[in-house]
């Protein structure tokens, strides 16, 4: 769907809504349900997804679409508990060896929804076939913290060599390169989950399809409409069903306008999100049903560090992110929808960043800073900054840079001219290091530092403005070989401090997740994955839509 | 006629064939690949994945293959959904457009004479003031603003009609996409209808019937429809393949599974095959229906000679 007639579609819907409706008043066709205490007779969950899977496919899956279906077809070793915690999955239990690297799982007494027994093989299976170069499968790098994954992946040793064993039916052994404290958080990821190899083998790229894919989670494929609909059954040989409410499931890929049109007729349970311009209205006319929570993003600007004007200039490159007011830019531009960023990571499950002792300044010292260091870089009112920022076309996009260009001129007197390319276009040329400074946004793929803190490694496959500090490496390699998580946290948090001297991006905000839930879906998780599972939903009986 | 049938499909090969080349060429230069995503890749693993798709052929090989492909009436593989090919989507999309499209044009095409013709007899009444206050509307409103304004009314407020989906043979969905699709078309042969009645009612052989003491009704449907419609007609040819290609925005406002929608997508995510089996359709459509347009002409009108 293009971003310029997605936005144009969503302004045209919501500000008619909204002419509609004074935002002081909220409407009572939206707002008046009367919710019971039963559960509806009806569990028939519908659901929005922001477009269609490319596959359902768990080892090819590279969208965000995808992996919340397959949450629901597939279970790993560990699965997502209804807190958002870590849970047993297919595994019951599991103990690790002293040094952390050896990992032994204990499986259920678990079954495909064709009767099958799952087994520790059909992990061994699905994840030989994730690392081995000929599946293709994009994010094969996610299997990197086992043994020989990545050499697998790139070629140099077959896959049988993955340090996967299946010592018997139900126990698996895991060896590790170094202990990573993430890995029940990693094995919870699709990429990881278990694969039918009969299915696979009989019916090959098509076993994805609804009438041959054999499935493991609560439920099982039924239909696929591309650009309409994916249909889930509740799976009755899923070894917790007796725990799940929702009998079937139906994912609709939509734009955000139509997600919004669509749930306030009442024919959706739940909108995947909405757009953050349209955040303060949906608050007023729909109250507690906008549920927002922290999510693991980071929202950045990246610069390039090998080339004029941000290379070797370090001075520049802090007043700029000295400049920012991120306080203006999260509640008056975003209205408070997402908190402020000083740091690259995302405060965490035992992790809290080290916050730079200018995060606490006022406004005027802050900027006196600035000023006094873009000085020292060499601009002036006479020569100031010119320089360009690029962005992939996006109008919540736009919003923010041409609020921090205006910061950036008004604070320092630099001239930064905005330009928006397609998607794919920016993503190219970042690539190939063309920008000087760009749109930088990372959702990280597990809940650990490590997945943030890898973006400005030197040699990382994204590093796209090629940082490179032999000391910040030094520390996350160290980091990594440490069995000792409290330990590792404290080098992280050097590293962190070490990127905040060195600036090579500027960080704006974090993320948030943001969804339209009505209020007699009950069951909701919430989680900084933002994975919420459908087992754990159930509809209560209701008046009103 | 034979003849005029069969230069016209011939010239239609080496159009189509002009078609594909731009639509690849146009493809392959535009920056950024099907499988750059945010995710840094393997190198190994670009390799299998383009090996899979033939993306690591030279070019012109990939376009021989494309070509001899396309002449089998094979489109391809989709890049952006996997294990599905072009002409399943096209299977699964185009009876949507067609149905959607096809209905739009009819109710369009029902509507706009009567009102167009309605015009004419009445003209400079209320009547004719009216209908042709309601065609400036239609031509003047995009679809993208109909269309949420029939949401926000009949779905949103009223709830009377659901606000997009569908469901194969259920009118209520098709109902609200139908009308915004049709109403631009529907003002644009209300327009026309309007002025080749008015000129067909000046000319002698309607004099003729008057003087006759034919019924004016009788003169309308007997005399006038006939050679009114002929403007309409060869305005039709376009307008459907119009309405079937044209229905982007309605397939995107009210969540259509329609081939416009690979369309875009598919050249967001630089889904090579995607977009050029539907450009290649496209251009096939229009061609038929031209072809479709001429011919219906002809028939109705005996002045007009096929070579």
């Amino acid at each position: 769907m293009s971003v310029v007639l997605r936005a144009v579609l969503g302004t045209a819907v919501l500000a008619l809504a909204a002419c509609n409706a004074p935002s002081d008043t909220p409407r009572a066709a939206v707002t008046s349900i009367t919710v019971g205490q039963q559960l509806a007779t009806d569990q028939n969950l519908r659901r929005a997804i922001d477009q269609m899977p490319r596959t359902l496919d768990p080892t090819l899956l590279t969208d965000i679409p995808a992996q919340r279906i397959t949450d629901d077809l597939f279970e790993g070793l560990t699965t997502l508990a209804e807190d958002g915690s870590i849970a047993p999955g297919i595994a019951h239990s599991w103990e690790t060896s002293a040094d952390g690297l050896i990992w032994t799982f204990h499986l259920r007494e678990a079954r495909w929804s064709n009767g099958d027994p799952v087994t520790a093989q059909d992990f061994v299976y699905a994840w030989r076939r994730t690392v081995n170069p000929h599946t293709g499968a994009e994010y094969a790098q996610s299997l990197a913290p086992i043994r020989d994954a990545l050499a697998i992946t790139e070629g140099k040793l077959p896959p049988e060599r993955l340090a996967a064993t299946a010592l018997d039916a139900r126990t698996l052994r895991v060896e590790l390169n170094a202990p990573t404290p993430y890995l029940l958080a990693l094995l919870t990821g699709n990429f990881m989950q278990p694969l039918h190899r009969a299915s696979i083998e009989k019916w090959g790229d098509d076993w994805i399809r609804p009438e041959h894919m054999v499935s493991n989670g609560p439920f099982t494929l039924q239909e696929t409409v591309i650009g309409n609909r994916i249909v889930l059954r509740k799976n009755p040989r899923y070894w917790a069903a007796d725990t799940v409410r929702i009998t079937q499931v139906t994912w609709y890929p939509l734009d955000r306008a139509e997600q919004n049109s669509r749930y306030l007729a009442g024919d959706l349970h739940i909108a995947e999100s909405f757009s953050a311009e349209q955040y303060g209205w949906l608050k007023s006319q729909l109250g507690d049903q906008v549920v927002t929570a922290p999510y693991l993003g980071t929202f950045m600007i990246g610069l390039h560090m090998q080339k004029p004007p941000f290379a070797n200039n370090r001075a520049l490159r802090r007043a700029l992110t000295l400049a920012v007011d991120r306080e203006i830019l999260t509640r008056r531009v975003r209205q408070g929808l997402y908190p402020p960023a000083w740091t690259l990571v995302p405060p965490l499950p035992g992790y809290d960043s080290p916050a730079p002792e200018w995060a606490s300044w006022s406004d005027e010292q802050r900027h006196a800073e600035a000023r006094r260091l873009y000085a020292e870089a060499g601009y002036s009112k006479g020569k100031p900054l010119r320089v360009d920022l690029t962005y992939p076309t996006d109008s919540d996009n736009r919003q923010n840079y041409e609020a921090v260009a205006a910061m950036w001129r008004v604070n320092l007197g630099a001239e930064v001219r905005i330009y928006n390319e397609e998607f794919r276009v920016t993503q190219q040329n970042r690539r190939l290091h063309l920008l000087q400074m760009f749109h930088f946004a990372w959702i990280g793929d597990y809940p650990d530092p490590y997945t943030f803190l890898q973006l400005f490694q030197t040699g990382f496959g994204i590093n796209d403005g090629v940082n490179s500090n032999p000391r910040y490496d030094a520390l996350l390699n160290a980091a990594n070989a440490e069995a000792d998580n409290a330990r590792r946290y404290q080098l992280f948090r050097e590293a962190e401090q070490l990127l905040d001297e060195d600036a090579p991006y500027i960080p704006l905000y974090f993320y948030a997740s943001r969804h339209l839930i009505k209020p007699y879906l009950k069951g909701w998780q919430t989680n900084i994955l933002d994975r919420n599972l459908s087992r754990y939903m159930y509809l209560l009986q209701h008046q009103g839509q | 006629m034979a003849t005029f049938l069969l230069r016209r499909l011939l010239i239609a090969i080496p159009t189509l064939l002009i078609i594909a080349t731009l639509a690849f060429v146009l493809l392959r230069v535009t920056p950024g690949g099907p499988f750059d995503g945010d995710k840094p890749m393997i190198p190994e693993i670009r390799r299998s994945i383009e090996a899979r798709y033939h993306l690591d052929q030279p070019l012109w090989q990939q376009y021989l293959r494309y070509l001899g492909d396309l002449a089998h009436g094979d489109l391809g593989p989709s890049f952006q959904y996997r294990n599905t090919s072009v002409n399943e989507l096209i299977a699964q999309g185009l009876p949507v457009d067609i149905a959607i499209g096809g209905s739009a044009l009819l109710l369009a095409l029902l509507l706009g004479c009567a009102i167009g013709m309605l015009a004419a007899v009445r003209r400079n009444t209320w009547l004719d003031r009216l209908g042709m206050s309601i065609a400036m509307l239609g031509i003047s409103l995009p679809v993208f603003v109909i269309a949420p304004v029939l949401i926000l009314v009949f779905a949103i407020q009223l709830r009377w009609l659901p606000p997009g989906d569908w469901v194969a043979g259920s009118w209520r969905h098709m109902l609200l996409p139908v009308i915004a699709l049709a109403f631009p078309y529907l003002a644009s042969i209300a327009r026309l209808m309007r002025a080749s009645t008015l000129e067909v009612l000046a000319s002698p052989w309607i004099r003729a019937a008057r003087a006759r003491g034919l019924p004016t009704h009788t003169i309308l449907l007997k005399h006038a429809l006939r050679p009114a419609l002929l403007p309409v007609i060869a305005f039709l040819g376009p307008a459907f393949a119009g309405v079937v290609t044209g229905s982007i925005i309605i397939e995107t406002v009210f969540g259509l599974p329609g081939i416009g929608r690979y369309f875009i997508t598919g050249a967001l995510n630089r889904d090579y095959t995607v977009v050029m089996g539907v450009t290649v359709l496209y251009g096939a459509l229009i061609i038929v229906f031209n072809l479709l347009a001429d011919l219906c002409q002809a028939w109705l009108d005996p002045r007009v000679r096929l070579r």
